[in-house]
């Protein structure tokens, strides 16, 4: 193999001579910060299993708290809200409260700021709701038109419900937009989201699409630099009925950075169809140490997962 | 892990041995918080640098892909199964998040001309090695032209004095491809390089 000179053309400069630069003081203090408020996550109560004693306990203690609730709730604190500025047009609110909904016209851009993890470009012909401003969690409901994510914070703190999924935030910025049956495409741009609609999930990394269809939820991600024809086949495969000729395209239009959008089809397709997406899969990017073809063809999911990490820094 | 010659482990104030690094690799698993800040205070410059000199001396970027490399090490430490050497991991760590940095904000890449680059070149401040700064300036103003594919093997190569092995597992391709790149990335580099002297000596 013919080796490029040993010394570069860097003039008096050497190699591994280059300064080291010194990383300034303020990434450790938002690395904390990211920490402690993964931290806050990590202390939530999780439920317990109770005895039927303990339970009736519960109950009663419950009747005789209604009381005092009724009285709380007469003096309650403000619900927690979250602040709104105007991008464009005549959007008149300064803030949304938990409940509340804020809804744009043809002419109108706002900015919400999601704690102190966000922001949400709200783009004309939205109608959004604040559902949780908690400190674990941070949600919004989407009830049509476009908006625009960018959050720093811990995976799965901040969520936007959508007629037809879920996306969940994994560290990132993103668009999402949908229409009032839950037709839509998700687009990230910035780290990953997980789309989840009655347990099923498509991860979507940055760079990549992913379509939503009323009753199915999210489809198969892909690319955005994809072929037009697997971006079709991908179409008419999740939400049409393009079965078998469809899968041809998709398996046949793959590279290797489509191994996203066929790790999500091993769990997708039918299971005779399995075997030629796996094929496809490793004729693309060998199968890593660890994975185990028949565990794949099984559909394992510490073995889907294995892949997938791989894969990933194909992504 | 390396134990001379290396800025993984020197040039930090950080002289880490191999249990050391066992130790604290473990402690982070457990999900301790000292063992993290060790292992940051061990690799934070090195990082940070490898990223400065990928993102066109951008300290934003390189400040935003630090504190991702870390966020990622810290979540993605249990798939570290020690088969490779720690190093080896940070460094695809280093190399995916800038990629994937670069991808992001590939509208604000900047393949600069050499009039700018020699703006960005001119040395800021007027210490006693500034002749040096000033090399360094341009050589980074250099990297800077470099498209990302080309710019991150040299950035390992001669920032981290990494072998074309080393390069190759970093960025997940082989030897020979690291070759080819990095042959390429010397033309462009003497090109750019002739042009800035050039441009520094009409000023």
């Amino acid at each position: 193999m013919k080796m490029p000179d040993e010394k570069p053309p860097l003039g008096p400069i050497e190699p591994g001579q280059l300064p080291l630069e010194k990383a300034p003081d303020a990434i450790w203090r938002s690395i904390e910060a990211a920490l402690d408020a993964r931290d806050v996550r990590d202390t939530r109560v999780l439920p317990r299993r109770t005895s039927l004693f303990a339970a009736w306990q519960w109950a009663a203690a419950s009747v005789l708290t209604i009381g005092a609730v009724g009285a709380w709730y007469a003096t309650r604190p403000e619900l927690p809200s979250w602040q709104v500025s105007r991008l464009e047009g005549s959007a008149a609110v300064d803030k949304i409260k938990v409940g509340d909904w804020l809804q744009t016209d043809g002419n109108s851009r706002a900015r919400i700021t999601v704690g102190d993890i966000g922001v949400v470009d709200v783009e004309p012909n939205t109608r959004i709701r604040l559902v949780a401003a908690s400190p674990t969690e941070h949600r919004l409901t989407l009830a049509r038109g476009e908006i625009s994510a960018t959050v720093s914070a811990p995976p799965r703190l901040f969520l936007v419900d959508t007629p037809a999924s879920t996306a969940v935030d994994l560290g990132c910025a993103y668009k999402i937009k949908t229409d009032e049956s839950g037709d839509g495409v998700l687009r990230v741009t910035s780290g990953w989201v997980s789309l989840e609609w009655k347990g099923r999930e498509s991860l979507v990394p940055a760079g990549a699409n992913c379509r939503t269809r009323s009753g199915t939820g999210p489809g198969t991600p892909y690319f955005d630099d994809a072929s037009e024809s697997l971006q079709q086949a991908l179409a008419a495969f999740d939400f049409g009925k393009g079965g078998e000729e469809s899968l041809g395209t998709i398996l046949l239009q793959a590279r290797v950075r489509d191994t996203l959008s066929l790790w999500h089809l091993l769990s997708r397709v039918e299971p005779r169809d399995r075997v030629r997406v796996v094929d496809r899969m490793v004729d693309l990017v060998p199968l890593p140490t660890g994975v185990a073809r028949e565990r794949a063809l099984q559909l394992d999911p510490a073995t889907l997962k294995s892949w997938r990490e791989e894969l990933a820094w194909k992504w | 892990m390396k134990k001379s010659g290396r800025r993984a482990v020197q040039g930090n104030g950080a002289n880490l041995s191999d249990l050391e690094i066992n130790e604290i690799v473990e402690g982070c698993r457990r999900g301790d918080r000292e063992a993290f800040r060790a292992i940051y205070e061990a690799y934070k410059d090195k990082v940070y640098s490898i990223a400065l000199y990928f993102f066109h001396g951008d300290q934003t970027e390189a400040g935003d892909a630090t504190q991702q490399v870390f966020l990622k090490l810290l979540t993605s430490i249990g798939s570290f199964r020690g088969d490779s050497e720690f190093s080896t991991w940070l460094h695809r760590l280093v190399v995916n998040t800038c990629l994937d940095g670069s991808r992001r904000s590939k509208s604000r890449e900047r393949f600069a001309e050499p009039e700018e680059m020699a703006r960005i070149a001119d040395p800021a401040s007027q210490g006693e090695d500034m002749e040096r700064q000033e090399v360094a300036g341009r050589v980074q103003a250099a990297l800077s032209s470099l498209p990302p594919k080309l710019r991150m093997p040299v950035v390992l190569r001669y920032f981290e004095e990494l072998s074309y092995a080393e390069v190759g597992q970093a960025l997940q391709c082989s030897a020979g491809t690291v070759a080819s790149r990095l042959n390429k990335g010397h033309k462009l580099l003497a090109e750019k390089l002739a042009k800035l002297r050039e441009v520094a000596t009409r000023r």
